[in-house]
């Protein structure tokens, strides 16, 4: 018995995806944390303390960019080196890349997030990063790209798993994105500062490319490729249509590309590039429901599971939020519809449905899903998997109704005439308006926060007890040998 | 593991791709749903349409300019009309509010200030439109009902007036802006005098004051050495070309006086006035940025938030 566990053991390689699994629960604790206090300082401005150091704008990427690339990215790091190994049978290659990896990509954050608090950035959405922070994370990428690439051609399987194609293009694109956009002249070799090589509408246009495609394959391809390896196999059954995940994987990274220029709708981007962004946008509609529909589909025949298991529960409803967030997307991108919602609350709710719905709650259902398994344990309590599911689930919707009344009332409030055609209001009363729902997003990201404790407590004593039982079967097998 | 026999479950009879992986991954081969291809069809039909409505694909160096058009007449009176753009919508909604809002501005510009306000249909468009102006350009200092804030912009509701309150005055205050200023006295008085004039300042408004001190305070006043009432006016009642305050009254404007909790804190707020002078009653001139009708509508406006002369 203990002879095989050692040969398991040896068979992948688990200590890397434990490391980032540890880190991603880490960064979900820091970065939810700041969001609730970024979210309360909107509500009770006397929260930013007359500090700079705490002030919403510095505090707002210390937010985004702990949970996009430290919660987000760490479990991407750890699933994607879990299920590339599994489902191509083979250990990773290069295992000191890979440990480069890991080093590189906790320093990108941890520098990320100090040079926010400093001051310094570069001003562009989830890109805001200074230069030499940008080329550490050129060098961490590289690096994973050769990793997962690597293990790819020397699997052992004839064929390349869904999952992994959805891995692997989040890995091309990001490098692709990354590059570009970040394309910059240092102000002198010591200076932190750098000025974009684009400018004007161009550098609106490459921005906007960089910031939807990160959505689109940072949070979206890649977390479908986790979808795509922990819903079947935690489900035991199988996908539903490997046709429909052939056909909705190419048209998804197909679309994608073209639908940046929706952000800047009713701007100096010219008419033509904005009306290209509304249409792919629409056109990617379906593409991103086939991997909702594969997702739900694959469940079909195991409901009763749903009652049973909280990690499905996530699984579930986090493809329910992908679904309605894919559908809401598109609608916020026809011209018309964004002269209502663009520059409100309601494109924060968007973002929020799909963040804490969908990548937040597929990433919780995969890490409930492996930690156990990489321990070598089960989990500690499966009723404050249920707890955490409920808080997420009730924080979630708290959060984008608030959203949505807000930002919907701003976007008819800012557009609102009198009968001599004067407008009814001034800006200031609108914000005055969205106070209680601030307060109300506040108190949903506190939900949500709650839930994410919980997790932390539930696997730490998870892993606490997977070490003990590892303790305890060496201490055995070594009184048997004596 | 890769056993072969369990690719061939299946679900509702369809079969699996047969590739297995990581011991019970597999594929079944469903086709594409129905509803799913023909939904996806029918984005593409509608992304046609939005191609031929709206501007779209770019050809050579210029692009589709779409079947939509957006006509208008521009302030010379002349029909424009254009292929759909965003420029030519703002354009078109800019000029048709501009029209009908013509007449009122019209007979703004055509009658007295007097015969405005006395309108009843004019007043109601000026309260429309004045709030929808002194909104966007005076509620950043004045806040958005023009009471001010004590110890940085003037309240525009109450009856006191630096600059005079007469529709001629207001206007003067919108066109040219004003310009406030107290010279520091911190260097040029010593602190007990700088004492003894904020008690004598205190005093003038009914403030419970030192009498002693005042009397000291008054003499420095009237005197070459404070030179106070150079500005404030032999009466303190201060003086309209200047700008200066009126000290008799209990309004106060710079010196935290009402929110000051007892007398030696209301005291202390006049002296760091006093000792420091002043150097921020800056508002700018509206000349050139607001048309001379929308000043007229708004020294009428703001005439009207209660305390006009």
């Amino acid at each position: 018995m203990s002879a095989t566990s050692v040969a398991a053991a040896e068979q992948y390689d688990y200590e890397i995806i434990k490391k980032f699994s540890i880190m991603a629960i880490v960064w979900g604790v820091v970065g939810m944390s700041a969001g609730v206090f970024i979210a309360s300082q909107l509500a009770w401005p006397f929260l930013n303390f007359d500090s700079p150091y705490l002030s919403f704008g510095r505090f707002r990427p210390v937010h985004t960019g702990a949970v996009i690339f430290g919660f987000g990215g760490s479990a991407l790091f750890a699933t994607s080196y879990y299920v590339v190994q599994r489902t191509c049978q083979t250990r990773l290659f290069a295992p000191g890349l890979a440990t480069f990896t890991f080093w590189g990509w906790q320093a990108v954050i941890v520098l990320a997030a100090l040079s926010y608090v400093m001051g310094f950035s570069q001003g562009r959405e989830y890109a805001e990063m200074e230069w030499p922070i940008d080329l550490l994370i050129l060098f961490v990428w590289v690096a994973y790209g050769a990793v997962f690439i690597g293990t790819l051609m020397k699997r052992k399987q004839p064929h390349i798993y869904v999952a992994n194609w959805f891995y692997l293009s989040f890995i091309l694109v990001t490098a692709l994105l990354h590059t570009f956009n970040n394309l910059a002249v240092p102000v002198n070799l010591f200076s932190l500062k750098s000025y974009s090589l684009f400018s004007g509408a161009q550098d609106a246009m490459t921005q906007w490319w960089y910031g939807h495609n990160a959505v689109g394959f940072f949070l979206t391809a890649a977390f479908l490729g986790m979808m795509y390896y922990f819903v079947p196999k935690h489900a035991g059954r199988p996908i539903y249509s490997y046709r429909l995940s052939i056909v909705h994987f190419w048209a998804l990274s197909f679309m994608y590309m073209w639908v940046g220029t929706h952000h800047l709708h009713w701007t100096a981007l010219p008419d033509w590039a904005s009306t290209l962004g509304a249409t792919f946008s629409i056109m990617l509609l379906l593409p991103s429901w086939g991997g909702m529909i594969n997702g739900i589909m694959t469940l079909s025949g195991a409901w009763d599971k749903l009652r049973t298991d909280p990690i499905m529960r996530f699984m579930i409803v986090a493809l329910s939020f992908y679904g309605m967030s894919t559908f809401e997307g598109p609608l916020m991108s026809l011209k018309d519809v964004n002269a209502l919602s663009h520059y409100t609350d309601w494109t924060v709710g968007h973002v929020h449905s799909g963040a804490l719905g969908w990548v937040a709650m597929i990433a919780f259902g995969s890490l409930y899903h492996m930690i156990p398994k990489l321990w070598k344990t089960e989990i500690f309590s499966v009723r404050l998997i249920n707890a955490h599911f409920w808080l997420a689930t009730i924080g979630t919707l708290l959060y984008i109704t608030a959203m949505w009344i807000s930002g919907i009332s701003q976007g008819l409030m800012w557009r609102a005439f009198d009968d001599f055609g004067n407008l009814q209001y001034s800006f200031v009363e609108s914000v005055a308006a969205m106070h209680p729902f601030y307060a109300m997003r506040a108190i949903g990201g506190m939900f949500f926060l709650s839930g994410m404790l919980l997790m932390a407590y539930n696997i730490f004593a998870t892993i606490r007890q997977g070490v003990r039982d590892a303790d305890a079967t060496q201490a055995r097998s070594a009184a048997a040998a004596a | 593991m890769a056993d072969n026999t369990h690719s061939q479950e299946s679900s509702k009879g369809v079969q699996t791709t047969g590739h297995v992986w990581d011991g019970d991954l597999q594929e079944l081969n469903n086709p594409l749903p129905v509803w799913w291809t023909y939904t996806f069809y029918a984005t593409m039909v509608f992304a046609l349409v939005y191609w031929l409505v709206y501007p779209s694909w770019p050809i050579g160096k210029g692009f589709l300019p779409g079947m939509n058009s957006i006509s208008y007449v521009n302030a010379a009176g002349e029909e424009e009309s254009w292929h759909w753009n965003t420029r030519a919508k703002l354009l078109k909604e800019t000029q048709d509010a501009v029209i009908a809002q013509k007449t009122y501005y019209d007979k703004i510009a055509s009658l007295s200030y007097e015969q405005i306000a006395n309108d009843p249909e004019l007043s109601s468009f000026i309260l429309s439109a004045g709030k929808a102006v002194f909104s966007d350009n005076c509620a950043a200092c004045h806040q958005s009902g023009g009471q001010g804030k004590v110890g940085f912009f003037p309240n525009l509701t109450d009856d006191d007036w630096l600059y005079g309150g007469s529709y001629e005055e207001i206007n003067a205050s919108l066109t040219k802006g004003r310009h406030g200023y107290m010279p520091a006295y911190g260097e040029a008085l010593d602190g007990a005098q700088i004492d003894q004039l904020a008690h004598y300042v205190f005093s003038l408004s009914g403030g419970n004051a030192d009498a002693e001190k005042a009397a000291k305070g008054k003499q420095l006043f009237h005197a070459h050495a404070g030179a106070c009432y150079y500005c404030h006016g032999d009466d303190a009642k201060g003086r309209k070309i200047l700008g200066s305050a009126n000290l008799t009254d209990q309004v106060w404007l710079w010196a935290d006086v009402p929110g000051a909790s007892d007398d030696v804190m209301k005291i202390d707020a006049i002296k760091k006035i006093i000792a420091g002078g002043l150097d921020r009653g800056v508002m700018p001139a509206w000349e050139g940025r607001l048309s001379a009708d929308q000043i007229k509508l708004l020294t009428v406006y703001v005439h009207e938030l209660g305390g006009g002369k």
